[in-house]
């Protein structure tokens, strides 16, 4: 009913035009073309061939330990989580995170023990859950703060007083999210496109249920796929410097019969040097900009930096790895699986992974 | 054992009680006043009433012949022509304050049959006596279970509302409990829901297990207060409160019968709780349409609407209700459930609210794309019966609401290009059909690219499967137009009614680019089939919409088929193609001229030279071949060497596509010849060219069907010339 307002207000230009629709029998304009001018289809991946940043920064080393608590920073760097896009939180309010945790338990509560009916109030269920905001991981204003979620409990043959311990913990997140995008979401959504979810498959799916019928959004599966494996191997290699890398392990599989599967480890030392011999050529060619430079890197490095790690191994085993698929990607500073789980063992790089992360899921948006 | 002979006693006297009652309706008034006045003195059962209503108390029962007597005729009444109001409360009362003690209970409530409504006081009364006297706990089961049964008859509820918290003090009673949570489950509104009942509820549930008749009334709280209690039934419950209606059944039905009132129906309550999340499913569970549930976290409302009351979609069950509360209906929790219920469909076509719609959007979207597109196990193979109907469903709710949605539109523009041309076709070309207005700047990289591509690799089937569906989408198109383009003056862009900023101009831009773009396709597509007379058929139907858009929608646009079209038409074999031809370009002609009219009187628009001289041109050829028989001249669009004429060695080839000599009318002509000189051995068809015959001919073609020909012919050619070789007189502008 407010429509008319609404339009008012993101599109004072044709005012008049919004009275007169207001009379007289209203074309319901959401159904309208993904195309309109007003729409944020505009941003819809097949009408803008939306594509990963073919440049970004490099992984900033931040000092983030100040700004995050660091209680909610060990567990997001414990885990390894399993990933999943998530379309805008309809009516989700950061202030009523007490209220979902009751509401949230005692949904869990009522689907684990069908037939029985469960009270949110004050319930005395055997699984406890907490909502909380993780502070400062926000990177600009459009940015949704992110939400931890944990689910604690007893084990079966706990003790009396034994204290109940996590078995489950989950984050939802938006890291640099694409302005435009988040804009033209109207009041009333919240966009946290990226979750992730570590515990077993019966609780996510719980808590997944939960949060669609609550906030009527959808959760499907998502894969980082070759591009941002690529890209994660680069950064990572790129950080070697400040710390240590350990090893490059690459795990791709050859499409033959009988399947082969390929571990690729590569010594950090090497696939620094490699990495900087593609980055020096880059480097040369803009003197003047070269701070700039040095920050930015470009996908074309990334993919000269794949090409020489594959034709070395080429030279050696005379097999080429552009015909098989990238599946995982491991460093010390963390582990990314085509699967969509990611592991990441060092907080000084959380936010610029994440923020990657978030680009993947934005780009799975139906709308 | 009493009521049984009761009941066929009654059942004896029935058909006498009848024939007497409807010969008394036919007997003067005068009479029947006279009758009513005796009656009420002396009507044994008014006095049986007054009986039961002064009765003292303690009177003993047994031995009690008045009593007896008197109960009798109550229950003879009862079971023939059912109870008055006054006679229920009166018996009610009678039974309830134990009077003569709880012997004569049951029987009393066991005739309790209502010849037309129950009054509302009695019911509250029998309550209230339900907590004073000591009434055995059956008895007090049955009372309950008469309250079920003749609750639809109850007059009003509303007392009966107002005592909820006494009726909910029973729920303690082991015994009552089950009837007690349905009365309850019947009476229940939303602000009968409260913390404390449920907790009292949820008390028992731990007392008594897990009981259906506890999940159902816990259920409905759910969907008025989401918020305070939650749970999930599982799949193999029984849906719904068994009836009680077994000890008055029959006499009920009978009464009713005989009373010509509806058999009470809703004594049986449906349930719509779905279960979900079950495991099997899990994989594909993005198709599934979430069921319709109330919303939990309503604070952001509330203040809102506070002051109305809301009533959640789930608490519909027809259409009368849902226009009751067309002002106050609150939307479910999950948008994609409105997919689901027909009724819901109706409130989506009058819902504004742009996030409810764009809810809705990222919900289907989501389950396009999942399906679709990210389906990477080839899930879209082994589920497509679910998928069948999850996109019949949505056709479905397309057709409803007479558009598509923006999501499956944006979901279209991508699956295109990646489609085979052959998973569930008619699915998407349908909705492929209700794709709104695309900007002529974009329309050729959405949908051109990707559907000529698929056009040229595809069967025939797809092919004529595709103009039919680029048809439909500009007969909505078009329509579209014509709905706004009346409101408006046709000058005025069209944003008013939706944000496609879109002009007259770029609307007809648009409609040009589709319309030049099937003309493409067809020229192609006709050649490659070598004109199959399926595909030609198709692309007819699409050119029989496109020549009337200045009269019939009024869009001052009129473009010409290209000769790739034209010419296979009008030397198509079959007369029905040609006929068709005759009958596009007259209508081609009224618009034509009715355009030129109007073009004269406001200026407003303007149609191009070029297209009247492209008009012109087929229509000057179309009459030259089929009626002047000057087939292969200079200056037509077929054009054929003088030589190569002359090597193929068909006599008088100018001939040769004539009404009589074309292919598709040969036997026509062949036909007429034998009725017109049925002696004649010596076939000569170029006989039926002189000046009467071929007035007969063309009268026997036209008899035969051919109106468009007729029609054509009637605009385009003046007969008064000499006939042997009449003179097309076309239109010249």
């Amino acid at each position: 009913m407010e429509s008319p307002q609404n339009s008012v207000a993101r599109t004072p230009s044709n005012s008049a035009i919004v009275q007169r629709r207001s009379k007289s029998k209203s074309y319901r304009q959401s159904y309208r073309s993904c195309l309109g001018a007003a729409s944020r289809l505009g941003l819809t991946p097949g009408l803008t061939a939306r594509r990963l940043n073919s440049s970004r920064r490099a992984l900033k080393s931040q000092v983030i330990t100040e700004k995050v608590n660091p209680e909610h920073l060990a567990i997001l760097v414990k885990a390894e989580w399993q990933l999943s896009y998530v379309t805008p939180l309809y009516q989700f309010r950061h202030t009523q995170l007490k209220s979902y945790s009751r509401q949230l338990s005692a949904f869990i509560a009522a689907e684990k023990q069908q037939g029985l009916a469960v009270e949110v109030e004050g319930s005395q269920s055997s699984f406890r859950v907490s909502f909380s905001v993780v502070q400062g991981m926000a990177e600009t204003d459009d940015d949704a703060e992110t939400v931890l979620i944990q689910i604690f409990s007893k084990p079966m043959f706990a003790k009396q007083d034994e204290p109940q311990r996590s078995v489950w913990s989950g984050w939802l997140t938006c890291i640099n999210g694409n302005p435009d995008y988040l804009h033209s979401l109207p009041k009333g959504f919240t966009c946290l496109p990226l979750f992730g979810s570590s515990g077993a498959e019966v609780l996510t799916s719980l808590v997944k249920s939960w949060f669609q019928q609550t906030f009527d959004c959808c959760f499907g599966c998502l894969e980082i796929n070759q591009t941002s494996l690529q890209w994660l191997a680069a950064l990572w290699t790129n950080c070697h410097t400040e710390s240590s890398l350990k090893h490059l392990k690459m795990i791709w599989t050859i499409p033959v019969v009988p399947p082969l599967q390929v571990t690729y480890t590569v010594d950090p030392q090497d696939a620094w040097e490699l990495w900087m011999s593609v980055r020096m050529d880059q480097l040369d060619k803009s003197e003047e900009e070269e701070e700039e430079q040095a920050r930015n890197i470009d996908i074309e490095e990334v993919t000269r930096f794949m090409q020489g790690l594959k034709s070395h191994f080429y030279r050696h085993f005379r097999l080429d790895l552009s015909a098989g698929n990238l599946q995982q990607v491991s460093t010390a500073l963390g582990s990314a699986k085509f699967s969509g789980k990611i592991k990441i063992s060092s907080s000084r790089y959380i936010i610029t992974t994440l923020a990657l992360l978030t680009e993947c899921a934005l780009l799975k948006m139906p709308i | 054992m009493a009521a049984t002979i009761n009941l066929s006693d009654s059942e004896r006297s029935s058909p006498n009680d009848q024939s007497v009652s409807s010969r008394s309706s036919n007997r003067s008034l005068r009479v029947a006043e006279k009758e009513r006045r005796k009656n009420e003195a002396e009507d044994p059962f008014v006095l049986a009433l007054k009986y039961f209503t002064d009765v003292e108390a303690g009177t003993p029962v047994y031995g009690n012949d008045d009593f007896e007597r008197n109960l009798v005729l109550v229950e003879k009444v009862a079971y023939s022509k059912g109870l008055s109001p006054e006679a229920i409360s009166v018996m009610l009362e009678f039974a309830m304050s134990l009077r003569m003690g709880s012997s004569p209970c049951v029987r009393v409530l066991k005739c309790l049959i209502p010849a037309t409504v129950v009054p509302q006081e009695a019911v509250v009364r029998a309550v209230v006596w339900l907590g004073v006297g000591k009434i055995p706990i059956s008895t007090q089961v049955l009372f309950i279970k008469w309250v079920l049964t003749v609750f639809d008859m109850i007059d009003t509820k509303d007392q009966l509302r107002a005592v909820y918290g006494f009726i909910f003090s029973y729920v303690t009673e082991e015994n009552l409990c089950p009837f007690i949570c349905h009365l309850l489950y019947l009476l229940t509104r939303k602000e009968s829901v409260r913390v404390f009942r449920v907790r009292k509820l949820l008390e028992l549930q731990s007392k008594l297990g897990r009981q259906p008749f506890l999940l159902h009334l816990l259920s409905l709280y759910k969907v008025f207060c989401p918020e305070l209690v939650t749970l999930s039934i599982p799949s193999r419950m029984r849906s719904g409160f068994r009836n009680h209606i077994s000890p008055w059944k029959s006499a009920l039905i009978a009464v009713q019968k005989r009373n010509g009132l509806q058999v009470a129906s809703s004594m049986s309550l449906a349930f719509t709780i779905k279960d979900k999340t079950n495991s099997r499913k899990r994989k594909h569970c993005h198709l599934e349409v979430p069921a319709l549930r109330s919303v939990v976290n309503k604070e952001a409302q509330t203040e809102k609407c506070s002051s109305r009351k809301v009533v959640p979609l789930v608490q519909l069950h027809s259409f009368a209700q849902l226009l009751e509360n067309m002002h106050h209906i609150e939307l479910p929790a999950q948008m994609g459930s409105l997919l689901g219920s027909s009724l819901a469909l109706q409130y989506l076509d009058c819902v504004q609210d742009e996030s409810a719609l764009l809810r809705l959007n990222f919900w289907l979207g989501y389950a396009l794309h999942e399906e679709f597109l990210f389906c990477g196990d080839g899930g879209a193979i082994q589920n497509s019966e679910d998928a069948l109907q999850f996109l019949n469903k949505l056709l479905s709710a397309h057709h409803f609401l007479q558009e598509g949605f923006s999501s499956s539109e944006a979901f279209l523009y991508k699956f295109l290009n990646v489609w085979d041309g052959s998973l569930l076709r008619p699915q998407i070309l349908g909705l492929l059909s209700n794709i709104p207005v695309v900007p002529s700047s974009q329309i050729g990289r959405l949908l051109f690219e990707p559907l000529t591509q698929l056009f040229f690799t595809s069967s025939l089937f797809f092919k004529c499967g595709l103009v039919e569906c680029l048809n439909n989408m500009l007969l909505k198109w078009l329509t579209w137009h014509s709905v706004y383009a009346l409101e408006d003056d046709l000058d005025i862009s069209l944003n008013s009614h939706t944000s496609i900023n879109m002009t007259l101009s770029g609307f007809k831009d648009s409609v040009m680019e589709l319309v030049n773009f099937v003309g493409q396709l067809a020229s192609v597509g006709l050649q490659i089939e070598g004109c199959q007379s399926l595909l030609l058929s198709f692309v007819l139907d699409f050119y029989e919409t496109v020549c009337d858009t200045f009269l019939k929608y009024g869009l001052p646009l009129v473009v010409m088929p290209p000769s790739g079209v034209f010419y296979p038409a009008l030397f198509a074999l079959d007369p029905v193609s040609v006929d068709r031809l005759a009958y596009i370009m007259h209508r081609y002609k009224v618009n034509l001229t009715s355009a030129k009219a109007q073009e004269k009187l406001t200026k407003a628009f303007h149609i191009s030279r070029q297209t009247f001289h492209e008009f012109n041109h087929y229509v000057v050829d179309m009459v030259s071949c089929l009626w002047n028989s000057k087939m292969f001249q200079p200056g037509m669009g077929v054009q054929l060497g003088e030589e190569l004429l002359l090597k193929s060695k068909v006599p008088q080839y100018w001939t040769s596509f004539d009404l009589i000599h074309h292919p598709a009318f040969m036997s026509y002509a062949v036909d007429f010849h034998q009725k017109c000189w049925p002696g004649k051995k010596d076939m000569d068809l170029s006989s039926i060219k002189h000046s009467k015959p071929w007035s007969w001919y063309l009268e026997y073609l036209f008899t035969q069907g051919y109106d468009g020909l007729k029609q054509f012919v009637q605009s385009n050619i003046s007969r008064q010339l000499t006939a042997s070789d009449g003179q097309g007189d076309t239109q010249q502008r």
